[in-house]
């Protein structure tokens, strides 16, 4: 009995070390192929786009391999997690409004010393590479960015005897009353004009259109200044007052896309990512994009740019520059945006593909010069969080918006004071 | 190694032989609790008193008591306090009650007693994530609940966008995955209350009402001491069913935060690890004096 | 025990319905788990799917390269953490109930100790401890800080008090030293307390999402609850897959629950009463 009990134990413990060592294995491999990790968000279908990007690196240098791992969920709280815990990747995607935290912390590789003039540093758009810049260093390579434009369902607006879209922000609401269809059998609504994000991510531009700031120079949330209120207080009416727009989770959505699939909003306001997910999902929707509609005379929009970036501490940093490179370089950039329906930030790139000239993708490109970049200091976490919170209750009629708001900012500035 | 002393009767055996056998017996225990329990929780009590930053270069600033301070003026800890206390209120007198209700019918002469108690475990073996998806489905505007209230012809709700209805729906999720279990253990107590007492209960004609109220109840007492405590314990720690629905923001509006969640959130998110640590360290004095005040009172070592 | 007389009807009705409303989720998901994804957002209440399909489990087993992997991390955990626990606290509980050694009250009152001190207090150093082993993101970190629990130490050690003294007297007669006695003759006397106690962490640790989480980030090695709440995703929810994923990581634990149903309702009684 004994020593069955113990023979079991020595195979269980030797099956455990095996495949520990099976693990660790991997990572130091032979002395001449380096393995460089990359970590990156994307679905099923951005996941094979980008592995055969990579199968295509590979290829041309055979003496390094990619290991490319998708974080599905939490990103920045897995990224983070790896961060301190010595396990991040060596290149790893990073959206302009997470990059300040890491970059006050020194945990990001600055890549001016790796860049040569072959790689043609210009071709990129500055504003965005701005975002990844600070004090002077360039700590990261946009890969791409979207835009919000407005998408409209070409059938319901036929349906609603409507052939353009709206041009000014009271068309809009105009036209997302028109929109709003009402089913007799049970008063249900089977369609909203507007399918709304009730999000800072998204609303950042609204705060702006009439003088208004997410923050001060010092960081400090500034998003409930009556400025900033004329412009949310447009949002809030049309869900409250006009009953014309609906927020997902109304009609059983988890996102604007999803509403805009399932044809339960006429119209919806999202970046080029929505193109292959209805390609892919719900490919029987007919629609159409357009800038979004203009707000005190004004055009706006929110531009979010994601880039590469180089961890810190890689012990690969050669082999991991090599895949940056590649990656927002003229032919990597140009596979990658060709096929994902992102938009590129080298100019040259967006020019061959002709980007400006197409009917879909104009608007977007046409909203990267006055766009509003998604990036406000280190402290935006917080300010989210706790815009988010009180945004909805002011959205559901449980408080009005000036008391949420100033809520808001409040509590957001006293948790920034409490955690320095 | 010990078979030199084969022939020794035990009251001869050296002292030196039972220290070594006691200790071969406690090693693997000593080792692993002594590095992955006993040490973590000096490890904790140190990092609550620093302010502690491990992103980029590791520092560990000595703050005093600040950490606990704040946790006084710290909004979201009483958000989470309210959360947890609302919970705990609803969620053990429901559950206590629920148990104690089916482990009185299933003590009954009902036939298909092993099937009944299957069916009602599947909730408390099934893991809490799974648990989570399946509720976050049937709570979709889309889902399960909706359709089956316009079958019958009542109103639908947009039941996961409402603070209100969040909590509940975790608290219903618990109720039915705790219930089954203080179920069992009230079962078996209903068993060890002997015949005698209800026969002569009835001799001195006491009604059925009678013998629950001055007979049952009385026995299930400290079973249901136990149970209370072992709830409040268990619902102070809440986190897998909040993080899954709220995808670990507590929300909507911080309905869903639960102190847990929140600690989760300030080590993991906000990387604020020291005071994490103090609210880890005050959570856990909580749940402690609870349990001493069980023990106190129900002195156990006398099992 | 025939006091509670209501009608047999009512009895019957009060546990019909409690088992109609305990199980219609569990059906709702095994239906849902055959239908395709159009045919769950379409809303709807059937349970017997209009357009039954098995794409959604070949989906997770050949589309998502991973599925198999955590299942796999999740069977590697378990069965390694409930065959150490089995040992070791068995070990433990025998030496503190029948082995008078210096210290062993100390250990015991440690125990004790151990067991009031809720487990959120070691997450963050655990973490930082694993962090400095290098053992995070790896199957060690898993298994290792769980192979022993003061639980089930406690359990094992009241368990075994009650065995009759003339036990290791009698093994003594028979030349059989401490380990020898504990294999050949405590263990096997001890299956009913074995039994439950590998019912409860086999069903802890497979079912244990808290701890994953922290430990790891590297998909690879997740267990299948860190990977069905992956696949919930961020914007875009796969109910099927998640519902043929949850059928197939539940169903087993199912299974081995009502096929050892008797130990386990031994086991939650035992330590219930306390």
């Amino acid at each position: 009995m004994q020593k069955k009990i113990l023979s079991f134990f020595a195979l269980l413990l030797l099956g455990i070390f095996t495949f520990t060592s099976c693990n660790t294995g991997q990572q130091t491999g032979n002395n001449s192929v380096v393995t460089v990790s990359l970590n990156g968000w994307g679905d099923q279908v951005e996941r094979q786009l980008l592995q055969q990007i990579l199968n295509n690196f590979e290829a041309k240098h055979p003496n390094i391999k990619v290991k490319y791992d998708v974080i599905a969920d939490q990103y920045m709280d897995v990224i983070k997690t790896k961060l301190i815990g010595g396990t991040a990747a060596d290149v790893f995607y990073l959206d302009a409004s997470e990059a300040p935290l890491l970059i006050n912390h020194n945990v990001l590789e600055p890549l001016d010393s790796y860049i040569n003039s072959s790689f043609d540093i210009n071709d990129f758009q500055p504003q965005l590479l701005n975002a990844f810049r600070q004090n002077g260093k360039l700590y990261g390579l946009p890969k791409d960015f979207a835009t919000l434009a407005l998408f409209y369902n070409k059938k319901a607006f036929q349906a609603a005897n409507l052939s353009q879209p709206p041009q000014s922000w009271n068309e809009f609401l105009e036209m997302s009353k028109q929109l709003t269809l009402v089913r007799k059998k049970d008063g249900k609504i089977e369609q909203y004009g507007f399918g709304v994000s009730p999000e800072l991510a998204r609303q950042g531009f609204m705060i702006e259109a009439y003088g208004g700031k997410i923050v001060n120079h010092n960081d400090r949330a500034t998003f409930a200044s009556p400025n900033s209120l004329e412009g949310l207080k447009l949002t809030v009416n049309q869900y409250r007052q006009d009953k014309s727009s609906a927020i997902p989770s109304d009609v059983g959505a988890s996102s604007g896309n999803e509403i805009f699939g399932q044809g339960k909003a006429a119209m919806v306001m999202e970046g080029t990512w929505l193109i292959p997910y209805l390609k892919g999902t719900f490919p029987n929707i007919t629609y159409a994009t357009a800038e979004i509609p203009t707000i005190n005379d004004k055009k706006g929009t929110m531009a979010y740019v994601v880039a590469y970036v180089m961890n810190q501490r890689s012990k690969h940093k050669p082999e991991a520059w090599q895949l940056i490179s590649y990656l927002t370089g003229k032919e990597g950039m140009q596979a990658w945006a060709s096929k994902a329906f992102v938009l590129p930030t080298r100019r040259s790139v967006a020019a061959a593909l002709n980007y400006d000239t197409n009917p879909l993708y104009s608007p977007f490109i046409a909203g990267s010069a006055y766009a509003t970049t998604w990036q406000a200091g280190e402290n935006l976490p917080i300010i989210t969080n706790s815009f988010n919170n009180q945004f909805i209750s002011a959205m559901l009629g449980e408080q009005a918006l000036k008391s949420a708001m100033s809520k808001a900012q409040e509590t957001a500035n006293k948790e920034i004071a409490l955690s320095h | 190694m010990l078979s030199r002393k084969k022939l020794v009767p035990s009251s001869l055996r050296q002292p030196r032989s039972l220290t070594l056998a006691g200790y071969i017996f406690m090693a693997p225990t000593i080792v692993i609790l002594g590095v992955f329990t006993i040490l973590p929780i000096l490890f904790a009590i140190f990092l609550a008193f620093h302010r502690v930053q491990l992103l980029g270069e590791n520092v560990y600033k000595f703050i005093g008591w600040k950490n606990f301070i704040r946790e006084t003026i710290d909004d979201q800890v009483w958000i989470a306090l309210k959360n947890t206390a609302e919970y705990v209120a609803i969620v053990v007198p429901t559950q206590t009650i629920l148990a104690l209700t089916l482990a009185l019918v299933l003590n009954t002469q009902v036939r298909g007693k092993r099937w009944f108690r299957i069916i009602f475990f599947m909730p408390t073996v099934t893991s809490s994530t799974v648990l989570t998806l399946i509720f976050m489905w049937i709570y979709n505007s889309n889902g399960l609940l909706n359709n089956f209230l316009s079958s019958i012809g009542l109103p639908t709700y947009n039941w996961l966008g409402d603070p209100d209805v969040a909590l509940k729906a975790i608290m219903l999720m618990n109720i039915w995955s705790t219930a089954p279990l203080f179920m069992v253990i009230y079962l078996a107590a209903l068993q060890d209350i002997p015949e005698s007492l209800y026969e002569a209960a009835t001799i001195d004609g006491a009604s059925r009402w009678d013998k629950f109220i001055w007979i049952t109840l009385p026995f299930l007492q400290p079973v249901t001491f136990f149970i209370v405590v072992m709830g409040i314990i268990g619902t102070f720690q809440l986190f897998d069913q909040s993080y899954i629905f709220s995808r670990g923001s507590g929300g909507p509006d911080n309905s869903t935060l639960t102190v847990v969640l929140l600690i989760y959130q300030y080590a993991f998110k906000s990387l604020d690890m020291g005071y994490a640590a103090a609210l880890a360290l005050s959570l856990a004095l909580v749940i402690m004096i609870v349990t001493l005040i069980q023990r106190y009172l129900f002195k156990e070592e006398s099992h | 025990m025939k006091y509670f007389h209501w009608s047999k009807g009512l009895l019957y009705t009060i546990l019909l319905l409690y088992a109609i409303i305990t199980f219609v989720p569990f059906a709702w998901a095994l239906s849902a788990s055959f239908k395709p994804l159009s045919e769950i957002v379409a809303g709807g209440a059937n349970f017997i799917p209009q357009k039954f399909t098995l794409e959604n489990y070949r989906q997770i087993f050949f589309q998502e390269p991973l599925f198999g992997r955590w299942l796999f991390n999740s069977v590697v955990v378990a069965v390694s953490v409930t065959s150490f626990n089995l040992l070791f606290n068995s070990m433990a509980g025998y030496a503190l109930a029948r082995i008078r050694f210096p210290g062993n009250r100390f250990w015991f009152f440690l125990i004790l100790a151990v067991l009031m001190v809720p487990s959120q207090i070691t997450l963050i150093p655990s973490f930082l401890i694993l962090r400095f082993l290098g053992w995070l993101d790896s199957y060690q970190g898993l298994i290792v800080p769980s192979i022993v629990n003061a639980t089930f130490i406690f359990m094992m050690r009241q368990f075994f008090i009650n065995f009759p003294k003339e036990l290791e007297e009698a093994a003594a007669l028979d030349g059989l030293g401490h380990l020898e006695t504990f294999f050949e003759i405590v263990l096997p006397l001890a299956k009913p307390a074995l039994a439950a106690q590998a019912i409860f962490v086999f069903m802890g640790s497979w079912n244990n999402f808290l701890t994953p989480l922290i430990i790891l980030s590297n998909s690879e090695m997740f267990t299948l609850p860190l990977g069905l709440n992956t696949f919930k995703g961020q914007y875009i929810s796969y109910w099927n897959y998640i519902m043929a994923a949850s059928m197939v990581f539940t169903l087993p634990a199912l299974a081995i629950y009502a096929f050892f149903n008797r130990y386990f309702i031994q086991g939650v009684t035992f330590t219930g009463g306390k």
